[in-house]
């Protein structure tokens, strides 16, 4: 049993770092980043890169270089998050909602397409690994990786919690969540705002995908496809738009997945777990945490 | 087995679902629309080709050489395995021409890219058969290989194919078409076999959904219900593309089972052998022939991935008595044989064969007298065929990996 919820909340973290993109961004604009996914896939593999270059500096060291590639690495998905946005979604700005939705979609092949030439349909192996030194904790198996894995993502869930309900920046977020055209007029730089609300959530996506990328080993063009799709719906489970409600969105549904399996086989694992949804959102549709939204005129 | 290009997965000449990576199997509904347009494209085009150059055809010149045509993945994510392929069958059309060809013509090799992808391989079969093939010798991926049946057999041309050999080509019970690779079922008699032998009695079957994995998986099952030998603990199957799979080895793990049989690919195989192994799994663990690539080894990092075994039919590295013969190969291409040269390299000495027994290139002919071959000797060994035209013995043996590369284990003989 407790072997089934740390399975769970293990998966559920990774869920989490990168539906809080996704939430963040449709929190503020509205609009349904569906390359987020593919940024994920992209701190992978610039993960991947950074390592082989960086080669034989670290020697035998292994947590060190990969917290230093880590945060490289979220710096670098950060910023391709910041120039996709620029390049693809803020001049569409204005345009109808299904245009931006197209043009998102149109942006996740290009970044898979463009790894796929840049990398290869084959996929790749991190030069480093993180082993696994068993230990028991209440009867259920962990590995020491995994409890630094998980320490890091809520770390990483918690800065920006912060960052979001304390700092400036956030309440500049908050605010075009809540009317960007007032926001603007309060003197508030929108575009700015916006560029780095895409910083954020690639920087976590990006540092999702190292972690997976060190801690599973293999990576290839196509792995944000899954997790992008399974981190949106982590969003939409826990409220998209609100933090607190992604993350337990992304553990509730690691925790679905692994007592889906549990009962009913890996078979019938996406069916329990989505079936569960439906009937949750029929009953709650705005999510956990999610508010009503109250349309007032 | 070492020397495995990285993406020469031999894996995937069995799946009929296999596409390479960029294929229509993982998104179907983002490429159907271009691939069923390409495909009617391709027919069109390949249709009026056919038409006129059959007019020319018929009247053969019996000194013209006889060609014969080859469907190999040479370009796509399979490419590695067709050079392979094409080397070891032109290594057997100059041995044959060398000693006076095939009732005094020659042979002709004429090789296709077939990308392992349904709707190019039906494109170059068209070409193939309207530029006037006598034999077909080709094939390696199961799924581009299904579509080009029809297109050989209403050209009436009979189809030899060395590599792949997923049980959808034998259950279209096609007249004009031959396997000389082992077939699922035979995958699974030699698994179970190997099973009973190493004594395991609590065996945990895992696919990943997919019809070539689940296959083979379902059908171990079968064998494993017969009274006596190894029972199955469980049927497990989980999401290809993943990268956890904690749930799955956590339910696997609680039927403590004493084997593992994985039969879908390595790339998901590297994952599960990895985190069997940090679950704190120590028995065997045994992969089907979709998994048997050194990324499989990679993936699961060296220290776990040693002892691992696979069922897998004959490759150049488990051949005895073959060091002639590759010696042969590598002085003409400079480089080793490789996964199916061994059975490339067969399926043209029996199409020559077969064409000297019917005493001419007419379809029918040739299909009857490879229908009554009997014991033509190959490197799987005499050749008879069932009467589903596949090999009477699959020549599925065990591999294991040995200082982290894949080596011939048990021949099971």
């Amino acid at each position: 049993m407790s072997q089934l919820i740390w399975n769970g909340l293990f998966v559920g973290a990774f869920y989490s770092l990168v539906a809080l993109g996704y939430s963040m961004v449709y929190g503020i604009i509205k609009l349904l980043n569906f390359a987020h996914g593919d940024l994920y896939m992209l701190g992978a593999f610039a993960g991947f890169a950074m390592l082989g270059a960086a080669g034989g500096v670290f020697g035998s060291m292994t947590l060190l270089p990969l917290l230093v590639v880590l945060v490289l690495t979220m710096a670098a998905t950060g910023l391709a998050g910041v120039a996709l946005e620029r390049v693809a979604y803020r001049p569409l700005r204005g345009a109808p909602r299904l245009s931006l939705l197209i043009t998102a979609v149109g942006a996740s092949f290009a970044l898979e397409y463009g790894m796929h030439l840049v990398a290869g349909a084959d996929p790749r192996v991190y030069p480093v690994r993180l082993g696994g030194t068993t230990l028991d904790l209440l009867g259920a198996r962990v590995t020491v990786q995994q409890l630094v894995l998980v320490l890091i993502a809520v770390a990483l869930m918690i800065v920006l919690n912060v960052l979001v309900t304390r700092s400036r920046e956030g309440r500049a977020m908050r605010a075009i969540a809540l009317d960007p055209r007032a926001a603007r007029l309060m003197g508030i730089d929108v575009d700015a705002v916006i560029s780095r609300a895409f910083f954020l959530g690639s920087a976590l996506a990006g540092a999702a995908g190292v972690m997976a990328g060190a801690y599973y080993g293999k990576i290839d063009f196509l792995m944000g496809f899954l997790i992008g799709l399974k981190a949106f719906t982590a969003a939409v489970i826990g409220g998209i738009g609100n933090i607190p409600g992604t993350m337990l969105g992304g553990l509730l549904l690691g925790l679905l997945e692994s007592f889906g399996t549990y009962w009913l086989g890996g078979e019938w694992r996406d069916v329990f777990a989505f079936g569960v949804l439906i009937l949750f959102l029929t009953v709650r549709p705005t999510g956990l945490l999610g508010e009503r939204v109250t349309e007032r005129v | 087995m070492s020397e495995f290009p990285a993406s020469a997965n031999p894996a995937n000449a069995n799946p009929v679902n296999r596409s390479p990576v960029t294929g229509p199997g993982r998104r179907p509904r983002r490429l159907l629309p271009l691939a069923a347009l390409t495909v009617a494209a391709g027919l069109a085009l390949s249709g009026c080709g056919q038409g006129l150059l059959d007019k020319g055809g018929k009247a053969e010149d019996k000194s013209s050489p006889i060609v014969l045509g080859m469907l190999v993945p040479r370009s796509g994510g399979e490419a590695a395995i067709g050079p392979y392929m094409t080397n070891a069958a032109q290594l057997a059309v100059d041995e044959i021409n060398a000693k006076g060809g095939v009732l005094g013509r020659k042979l002709e090799l004429r090789p296709e890219d077939d990308a392992c992808d349904p709707k190019t391989a039906t494109a170059a079969a068209n070409k193939l058969v309207s530029s006037g093939v006598h034999v077909s010798v080709g094939g390696y991926c199961s799924g581009a290989t299904l579509p080009t049946l029809p297109v050989f057999g209403k050209a009436n041309v009979p189809m030899i194919i060395p590599a792949a050999n997923s049980q959808e080509l034998v259950d279209q019970r096609q007249k004009h078409v031959f396997l000389i690779n082992g077939t699922g079922t035979q995958q699974t008699d030699a698994a179970v076999a190997f099973m009973t032998k190493k004594g395991a009695k609590n065996v945990a079957v895992m696919h990943d959904n997919t019809s070539y994995s689940k296959d083979i998986a379902v059908q171990t099952g079968k064998d494993l219900a017969e009274p006596g030998g190894p029972e199955q603990a469980i049927l497990e199957a989980v999401t290809a593309k993943e990268s956890d799979y904690g749930a799955n080895v956590t339910n696997v793990m609680a039927k403590k089972p004493d084997f593992i049989y994985w039969t879908g690919y390595f790339q998901e195989g590297g994952l599960l052998i990895r985190q069997f192994r940090q679950a704190g799994y120590k028995g065997p663990i045994m992969v089907a022939d979709g998994s048997v690539s050194p990324k499989l080894i990679e993936i699961a990092g060296k220290a776990d991935a040693e002892g691992v075994y696979a069922t897998m039919t004959q490759t150049p590295d488990t051949l005895q008595g073959a060091d002639a013969w590759k010696t042969a190969y590598k002085s003409k291409f400079g480089s080793d044989p490789g996964p199916y040269s061994n059975q490339s390299y067969d399926a043209v000495r029996l199409a020559a064969e077969a064409i000297g027994k019917a005493g001419g290139t007419d379809g029918a002919k040739v299909i009857a007298a490879l229908e009554a071959i009997d014991g033509f000797q190959m490197f799987s060994g005499p050749l008879k065929f069932t009467p589903e035209h596949t090999l009477t013995k699959g020549g599925f043996q065990i591999l294991s990996v040995k200082g982290g590369a894949f080596a011939l284990e048990d021949a099971l003989a």
